[in-house]
């Protein structure tokens, strides 16, 4: 086994402002500021992390990563550090705050279990292209697979759900490889990054002076952001030919911040557009072009009217099954153009005629001038009269519901009394579709939300971790209750921290997806989805959290405005419909035009 | 079902073999054969991976998710008939005193396998081919009896005019192995 004693500080922390001179005396006399201070490892990824921008970390301590927090304590002037409850909560967090601050999230664990507990949110955020840098303590390198206290094989545990990781064993890799991180995670399709930091590194010091050169390209990853000009032409030609072309957009459009050149492209094409799940609020609502989202609990006339387009352009999305249904009745009759930077997702699920590999702000950049200016009234026209079909059978009704509340109409007053200017963060389940469904979205970057792993849990943490990447924004989380009670103890962290994040839970004491399934397609045999709960208000004010419960239609409007008007973390539990089903529906494996209107 | 020969060009770092190997376990795709070696350029791996499938989309689309893997340079997807392959065989057989004598000239002249080892009571007989060579003196070999039998995994180079490192990033300066 290599020894590296000779270069690692045998104390456990590495006195900051001792120079090297000071312990071996300069002998010209020269002043001693001319010679670089020696980090140890911990304090490198400190310095690190600042060269990189970092503002906030959202992390938890132990064990393993204890030589960095100690570093950390130096570092409170520039570095703001957000104690979570639990770390998945850490993930999430910096899933949020990557969302709305454009910045990728950075995570602080520690090893075996603090890696562990971090996996989801790993998983959550390759699915969903987020950008994290998560750094997660190790044992002594020496210990590594002798099955030391708190050791998880976390290289291995993460490979299958990171884009990248990577064991520090020696403190002088740690700028090196921390500006790989944030490039591979930033760059490209973004994603999570792993950094397995051995304790010994932590501790170690450096054996040369701290140099950060940000990277900017790699040898072995080079993600096409330009497209190639034959790939956009064939592109241009399809469009400029086609009858009744039709924009499928995603997470792709939002996050290449391709907004304006969207809408001019969409403007000057005149083509309906609709939205993904997680593309929701990158085209504001009430855009002429824009007919609304698609899949399995999108809207009536985004979904059929997929089978009559001829020329369908996919902007930035992946064919998700919940998106195509069954895929091999999917846009069978169109030619496809399929806009996307990751050239695996090209052919993957819908074959492509046209694809442009590239960043979509870049492709479109290019695509602008070489569209012809069009007119599709009538074919925008025919999404209308499915909207007409739609509103009739099913937001009329859930917007003028009589009994009891119905998710639907808090989600819409609360959308009419923000504006359609909030930041809305789902968790997963009815209320996420509702809330998808009846958000007015005005912003972007307005609708966060666990859209390809469907992660329970996810909208506390994702809540706080959005409003510190956007304090000047209202944060809205709508939250199941059972989604409520899987990360329930972030309420902590909400209350430490201070951040005016409002959350509803709504309430209808059921599992309410599963449910929902269990009764269309399990013959109403209702397994295990049932839940008494706990009295969340009372909770939340025992971790500090002020909040009231609303359960008659006439408090509804009232209560929200008491939720907005709170200048401090607030929770409203709105009492609604238990049995409430959300509709349209592709039922799993369906064609999207088998969609269903009610049951 | 076809085979295919997998070539990947890589960084050569540590748990890669990992990374690479559990995008076929993911997709239910057997690995037949695997062998990683260096190559001509310094610090680039290659790994040849054999493959069984049915449908020709299917294994380009794994093609596409290996090249994803950061480390990855390049990968390449070839048919049987488009690389020269072989693959390596010993044969540890048991030659008492007593028993049938091995006919070392059919060995060589038919078989192209050469005795690399004597032992005192063995021979270690070294085949290289593809499959159905090595299965065929397989069969000629066996009723001598046969102690061990290993063989590797595949080796392929392109059938083209060019070398595959061709293909690799051009502004990396790859050191080449004198």
């Amino acid at each position: 086994m290599e020894n590296h004693s000779t270069m690692i500080a045998q104390q456990d922390t590495v006195a900051i402002d001792t120079p090297v001179a000071q312990e071996t005396p300069a002998t010209n006399g020269k002043a001693v500021a001319d010679t670089p201070r020696i980090l140890s490892g911990a304090q490198a990824l400190m310095e690190s992390l600042i060269a990189e921008g970092t503002e906030v970390i959202f992390g938890y301590p132990g064990g393993a990563i204890m030589p960095t927090y100690d570093a950390l304590y130096d570092y409170t002037d520039r570095l703001d550090h957000i104690l979570v409850r639990h770390e998945q909560g850490a993930g999430h967090a910096a899933q949020g705050y990557a969302r709305t601050s454009g910045k990728p999230g950075v995570c602080l664990v520690t090893s075996g279990p603090g890696g562990t507990n971090l996996v989801t949110p790993i998983a959550d955020a390759i699915i969903d292209c987020t950008p994290l840098v998560c750094i997660i303590g190790q044992v002594k390198s020496t210990l590594l697979g002798t099955d030391a206290f708190q050791e998880t094989d976390i290289i291995g545990v993460t490979t299958p759900v990171c884009k990248w990781n990577y064991q520090i064993t020696h403190a002088d890799e740690v700028p090196e490889v921390l500006a790989k991180a944030f490039y591979i995670a930033t760059s490209g399709k973004p994603g999570p990054v792993v950094i397995d930091f051995a304790r010994d590194a932590q501790v170690g010091a450096m054996t040369k002076a701290f140099e950060y050169k940000k990277v900017e390209s790699l040898v072995s990853y080079k993600p096409r952001v330009v497209p190639k000009d034959e790939h956009v032409e064939r592109a241009a030609d399809l469009i400029n030919n086609a009858k009744k072309p039709y924009i499928l957009f995603g997470h792709g459009v939002l996050i290449s911040g391709a907004m304006e050149e969207f809408k001019a492209f969409v403007e000057k094409t005149d083509i309906p557009c609709a939205s993904t799940l997680l593309g929701l609020s990158a085209m504001p609502i009430d855009h002429p072009n824009y007919m609304g989202w698609l899949g399995m609990h999108g809207n009536y006339g985004t979904n059929v009217l997929t089978t009559q387009a001829d020329v369908i352009i996919a902007i930035g999305m992946r064919f998700d099954d919940r998106v195509t249904g069954d895929a091999t009745k999917y846009i069978r009759q169109a030619k496809v153009i399929h806009i996307e930077i990751d050239p695996s997702e090209i052919d993957k699920i819908i074959k492509a005629d046209a694809p442009v590999v590239g960043d979509a702000k870049e492709v479109l950049k290019k695509l602008l001038p070489l569209v012809k200016e069009n007119n599709h009234a009538a074919w925008k026209s025919e999404f209308k009269k499915y909207d007409v079909i739609e509103d009739e059978k099913i937001t009329q009704r859930e917007l003028k519901p009589e009994g009891e509340i119905k998710m639907a109409e808090v989600v819409r007053m609360l959308s009419d009394k923000t504006k359609g200017e909030a930041c809305i963060i789902a968790d997963v389940g009815q209320h996420q579709m509702i809330a998808a469904r009846y958000y007015q979205f005005k912003k972007p970057h307005s609708y966060i939300a666990s859209g390809g792993l469907g992660t329970m849990g996810f909208a506390i943490p994702a809540a706080f971790g959005a409003k510190k990447g956007a304090t000047e924004r209202e944060v809205v989380a709508f939250i199941g209750d059972g989604c409520f009670q899987m990360t329930i103890q972030e309420l902590g962290t909400i209350a430490q921290s201070g951040l005016a994040v409002k959350l509803i839970i709504l309430n209808n004491n059921y599992l309410g997806m599963v449910r929902q399934w269990q009764q269309l397609f399990f013959e109403k045999r209702y397994s295990y989805v049932e839940l008494q709960n706990p009295d969340f208000i009372t909770i939340a004010k025992g971790f500090g959290i002020q909040g009231h419960t609303c359960s008659d239609r006439e408090n509804l409007s009232d209560s929200l405005d008491t939720l907005l008007k709170s200048d401090k973390p607030y929770l409203l539990e709105v009492m609604v419909e238990k049995e409430e089903n959300v509709f349209p529906m592709v039922p799993a494996g369906a064609a999207v035009a088998d969609i269903k209107l009610e049951c | 079902m076809t085979t295919y020969t997998i070539c990947i060009f890589t960084e050569n770092t540590f748990g890669l073999l990992n990374k690479i190997t559990i995008l076929f376990t993911r997709r239910r795709i057997n690995i037949e054969s695997l062998t990683v070696s260096e190559t001509e350029r310094k610090g680039v791996s290659r790994y040849t991976i054999t493959i069984k499938h049915e449908k020709r989309e299917e294994v380009e689309k794994l093609v596409k998710q290996i090249r994803k893997v950061v480390e990855v340079l390049a990968v390449f997807g070839y048919l049987d008939n488009e690389v020269v392959y072989n693959e390596i065989a010993l044969f540890k057989i048991a030659t008492p005193i007593g028993t049938r004598p091995l006919d070392i000239e059919t060995i060589n002249k038919i078989y192209k396998a050469w005795v690399v080892y004597w032992g005192l009571d063995y021979v270690v007989i070294e085949k290289a081919g593809d499959e159905a060579e090595i299965l065929d003196f397989f069969r000629y070999i066996k009723p001598y009896g046969i102690l061990e039998f290993v063989k590797s995994g595949r080796v392929a180079v392109g059938k083209t005019p060019n070398g595959l490192v061709e293909f690799l990033p051009e502004e990396a300066h790859w050191e080449y192995y004198l």
